[in-house]
């Protein structure tokens, strides 16, 4: 193996496969990036075995070979090397001799067979998805996601493709979020992507990209230019969420975003520190928040807001809340409530998009 | 006709009286002794011979007595200890009554040797009530009282006297609490002629325990010493990892009287509540302080048992200042109990050998753990399972279940007595199948799982339905905890528990808590460590284990020879 690569091509391929790269694992070669030498250039490669991120990038290659080096410690030389051409050699048994001008480098690093293969997933009759819109999903939604492992499920999101949309939900049994968008001639599968593979597909591939989308039996794979991303699959089935969804919320209240987000966060510094719970109460023009935690003290604030439907008190988390109101596109937002123990929506008011987004949220029982 | 009643001889109501306190030789141990320390001992030495029947002998350096006072001490309600009414109240003397020495002498073959100065002294025998011979005698100053042939004059008495080595663990027992009440005196007592208790005059009670009973049980005691209104209770109590459900030393002092007391020995032992496994049995050592007119001592002939004014305030101070004993880290199993590594102990047994009066401030000076102080920041996980971290005066080592479990014990009992905790309502209520067993646990304990934050319902069939779950942290499994929570309930597994709440809070607080094998980050464990500082009892789980482990700094110092 041989090659010459630019320092910025160097560094953008290691850029791309590093954040894939366990920084603690208990099998060594986990922590290397496999790089390949081609015809078409330098392949890098990196894996914690759940999600797989692979990249070419255009380098002279001499003769072709392949090996993994420590991640980190390329990363770290490339950052540190002065600009020009970089010479990659093989300097023996998965030993790789690193030129940059006058500095040298060898570097010992594990044989390529020890590094796991990738998943193997066919493009062929893969979909499409512009990758501007697929950020715009995962953006919405990935953050509902659980982060608990009793459910494992709810650690992912459900990615449902249908002829004329796509949908995104994501919950952790106490709030949800769902995205839905417009598409044209797409295929239908639903697939429970793990969020982390979504984060890499946010941050890899540009908004005007558009990206080739296939699965296998239980892997999932992402292209777009000559990067790669693979995922497992979670399990399905998925909860039936529509049921929950609630049809039949007859009282609303519009509400300035900003403002409420203020109120909750100053009610969440008395807020007790495991169930977040505060108190809202919706009567005429204004809701009333207020919270009291045994062994610190209350609290109480007041905003003007938009209300139709009978008084109602009701409790929540208010981190939940808050969470939520980040993620909302518009300054104003419209929640909907049926009854102190039944599920609310939070939407954008006035949302300019052809999107249609929803947030849902459990109240938290409140006790008098 | 003759008349049917008459007024006893006084022979009579002498024996009657002996009836009274004199049951068995430990009783005339008993009397004799106290006799001695209310002479002002300073060494008190007892020798029985045959259990006490055939010789009891008490010899004191106290004040003695001059013939005349001599003689008439053996008359009946003759004493030097009151004098009027009055006196009775809050008598500070052991003895009061008069009643003891010719009581005793009623019933054996009675000699008296005294002297006020060590020159001039009085011999005085009686046989069975009946003076017998008073002669002068050289001896030292103080009293010797021997008591040969017991119930000679009563076979039905005597016949009531048990085995040899009963009589004798009895006069131990009686001659142990007497001893434990004045440290400032020596005690020997020999039974024929073997030693039996040889105890020097010790500085404090601590000094005494040990003497008595070793080491052993001295190091697995904290001390006690809480005061509220007129009532000052002070002592030890063991170390709850430490208690054993057999062999448990347990008494009571009311104003420096062994009394016997079992609802004051139950109220400490109500201040382990949920720090000890059902069964175990701490040692108790309680002395308790209060004003004379607080308490009446004279409602029992051996004055075994006293009578409070306000017995409920004293028993809930006494379990008060049993709890706030378990209360601080001290109260943490030391590592290397069981085995006592040469020197563990000694660094504990430092803490405790204070003059008992001392209050607890002056035990731990340096008490690094109020509740405020954030744990040091240096926190280190070890084995998924245990959290190390400094303190002032060593190494702390938590285990994170147990830990998790008490913090979450006392946030339940507060939620179970309280309006409940906040319940996150599920999005996706979760069905669980239950057994008949545990579906009627569930119908049982409804009210109180819906106040932790489960609202069930039935389903159909075994099935029930969710409907809100408690969120006691962000690992919490609730649909795991509900299983496991309904199956102790149903199992019975917290059966030993009285109280039917606490039993609920107990077994919640173990399904809830965190597992050990569960890798936390650094804010988590700083987080549960702080919250386990400012639990009530920190040291110690609900099922009686230690939540902390001490690594004194002083066995550090010993092992790396810094010392």
């Amino acid at each position: 193996m041989k090659f010459t690569i630019t320092r910025e091509q160097l560094q953008e391929g290691l850029g791309a496969v590093a954040a894939a790269i366990p920084a603690k694992t208990t099998l060594p070669v986990l922590a290397n990036v496999l790089l390949e030498a081609t015809k078409q250039g330098i392949r890098l490669s990196g894996t914690d075995l759940d999600i797989a991120v692979s990249t070419t990038v255009p380098a002279e290659v001499d003769a072709e070979g392949a090996v993994t080096l420590p991640a980190k410690k390329l990363v770290d030389i490339a950052r540190e090397l002065p600009a020009g051409p970089v010479r990659f050699a093989a300097a023996g048994e998965a030993r790789v001799s690193i030129e940059c001008g006058r500095s040298k480098f060898k570097l010992l690093g594990l044989p390529r067979e020890e590094f796991p293969s990738f998943p193997a997933v066919k493009f062929d009759g893969a979909w499409k998805a512009a990758a501007g819109v697929v950020h715009k999903l995962v953006g919405h939604v990935a953050f509902a996601a659980s982060t608990e492992e009793s459910r494992p499920i709810l650690n992912g999101v459900l990615w449902e493709l249908r002829p004329d949309r796509m949908r995104m939900v994501a919950t952790n049994g106490h709030r949800l979020a769902k995205m839905d968008v417009p598409a044209k001639g797409g295929s239908t599968a639903d697939l429970i992507v793990p969020p982390k593979a979504l984060e890499q597909i946010r941050r890899l591939f540009a908004a005007e990209d558009a990206i080739e989308v296939a699965k296998s039996d239980n892997h999932i794979g992402f292209r777009a230019g000559g990067t790669l991303v693979f995922s497992r699959l979670i399990e399905g089935p998925y909860p039936n969420y529509e049921q929950v969804i609630p049809r039949e919320n007859d009282k609303a209240a519009t509400v300035d975003k900003a403002a409420m987000a203020a109120a909750l966060r100053r009610m969440s510094v008395v807020a007790s520190d495991q169930t977040h719970r505060i108190r809202l109460a919706f009567a005429g023009g204004a809701v009333k928040f207020s919270v009291q935690t045994p062994d610190l003290g209350e609290a109480q604030d007041e905003l003007p807001v938009t209300y139709e439907g009978e008084p109602l008190e009701i409790g929540f988390n208010a981190m939940y809340l808050l969470e939520i109101l980040k993620y909302m596109p518009t300054d104003e937002v419209r929640l909907t409530f049926k009854a102190p123990e039944r599920a609310s929506t939070v939407e954008p008011v006035g949302w300019n998009d052809p999107a249609s987004y929803m947030a849902l949220v459990m109240p938290l029982r409140l006790v008098d | 006709m003759t008349a049917k009643i008459a007024v006893l001889a006084p022979r009579v109501a002498d024996q009657i009286a002996a009836g009274e306190v004199v049951e068995r030789p430990a009783s005339v141990v008993k009397e004799l002794v106290e006799n001695a320390l209310d002479a002002g001992a300073g060494a008190i030495r007892v020798a029985i011979e045959n259990g006490g029947r055939t010789l009891i002998r008490v010899s004191d350096d106290g004040d003695g007595m001059g013939r005349e006072d001599a003689e008439l001490a053996l008359a009946r309600h003759a004493t030097s200890k009151i004098r009027d009414p009055a006196d009775l109240i809050g008598v500070a003397t052991f003895g009061f009554r008069g009643e003891a020495l010719p009581a005793i002498a009623s019933v054996a073959r009675f000699e008296l040797e005294t002297s006020p100065d060590g020159r001039a002294g009085t011999r005085i025998g009686v046989v069975g009530g009946k003076r017998d011979a008073v002669a002068d005698v050289v001896r030292q100053r103080g009293t010797t009282v021997t008591v040969r042939a017991l119930f000679f004059n009563t076979p039905a008495r005597r016949k009531f006297l048990r085995a040899q080595a009963t009589e004798t663990r009895a006069v131990v027992e009686v001659l142990t609490v007497l001893a434990l009440t004045r440290p400032d005196v020596a005690f020997t007592l020999t039974s024929d002629d073997r030693s039996l208790i040889d105890v020097p005059p010790a500085a404090g009670q601590l000094e005494r325990v040990r003497a008595l009973w070793g080491a052993g049980l001295a190091d697995t005691l904290l001390p006690v010493a809480h005061c509220e209104g007129p009532l000052e209770v002070r002592g030890f109590a063991q170390r709850p990892a430490q208690a054993r459900p057999a062999g448990r030393k347990g008494y009571v002092f009311v104003r420096g009287r062994p009394i016997r007391d079992p609802f004051i020995l139950r109220a400490g032992e109500a201040g382990y509540r949920s720090t000890i496994a059902p069964g175990d049995r701490p040692s108790l050592i309680l002395f308790l302080d209060l004003p004379g007119d607080a308490v009446d001592v004279n409602v029992h002939p051996a004055k075994l048992e006293v009578r409070f004014r306000e017995k409920f305030f004293v028993e809930q101070v006494v379990e008060e200042a049993v709890r706030r004993a378990l209360g601080p880290l001290a109260a943490a199993a030391p590592l290397g109990v069981g085995g006592l590594g040469p020197g563990i102990g000694g660094a504990w047994a430092d803490v405790g050998a204070v003059a008992p009066g001392g209050p607890p401030g002056e035990l731990f000076p340096r008490e690094p753990l109020t509740p405020d102080t954030r744990p040091p920041a240096p926190l280190l996980q070890v084995f998924d399972t245990y959290l190390l971290f400094q303190t002032d005066s060593g190494v702390a080592i938590v285990d994170q279940h147990s830990a998790h479990e008490r913090v979450l014990y006392e946030t339940v009992m507060r939620q179970l007595s309280g309006d409940g905790a906040p319940a996150q309502r599920l999005l996706l209520p979760l069905t669980v199948e239950f057994t008949p067993p545990e579906l009627d646990a569930i119908e049982t304990q409804r009210e109180l799982l819906r106040r932790v934050g489960y609202e069930i319902e039935p389903f159909s069939g075994r099935t029930v339905v969710v409907h809100t779950a408690p969120n006691p942290h962000p690992r919490f499994d609730a649909a795991r905890c509900l299983q496991e929570l309904v199956a102790d309930l149903a199992g019975g597994r917290f059966g030993g528990w009285a109280n039917r709440l606490e039993r609920f809070a107990a077994t919640f607080a173990c399904r809830a808590a965190i597992k050990a094998g569960q890798r936390l980050e650094l804010e988590e464990m700083r987080e549960l460590v702080g919250r386990l500082l400012t639990a009530t009892l920190p040291a110690h789980d609900v099922h009686g284990r230690p939540t902390i482990v001490q690594l004194p700094k002083e066995e550090l110092e010993r092992r790396f020879g810094r010392s």
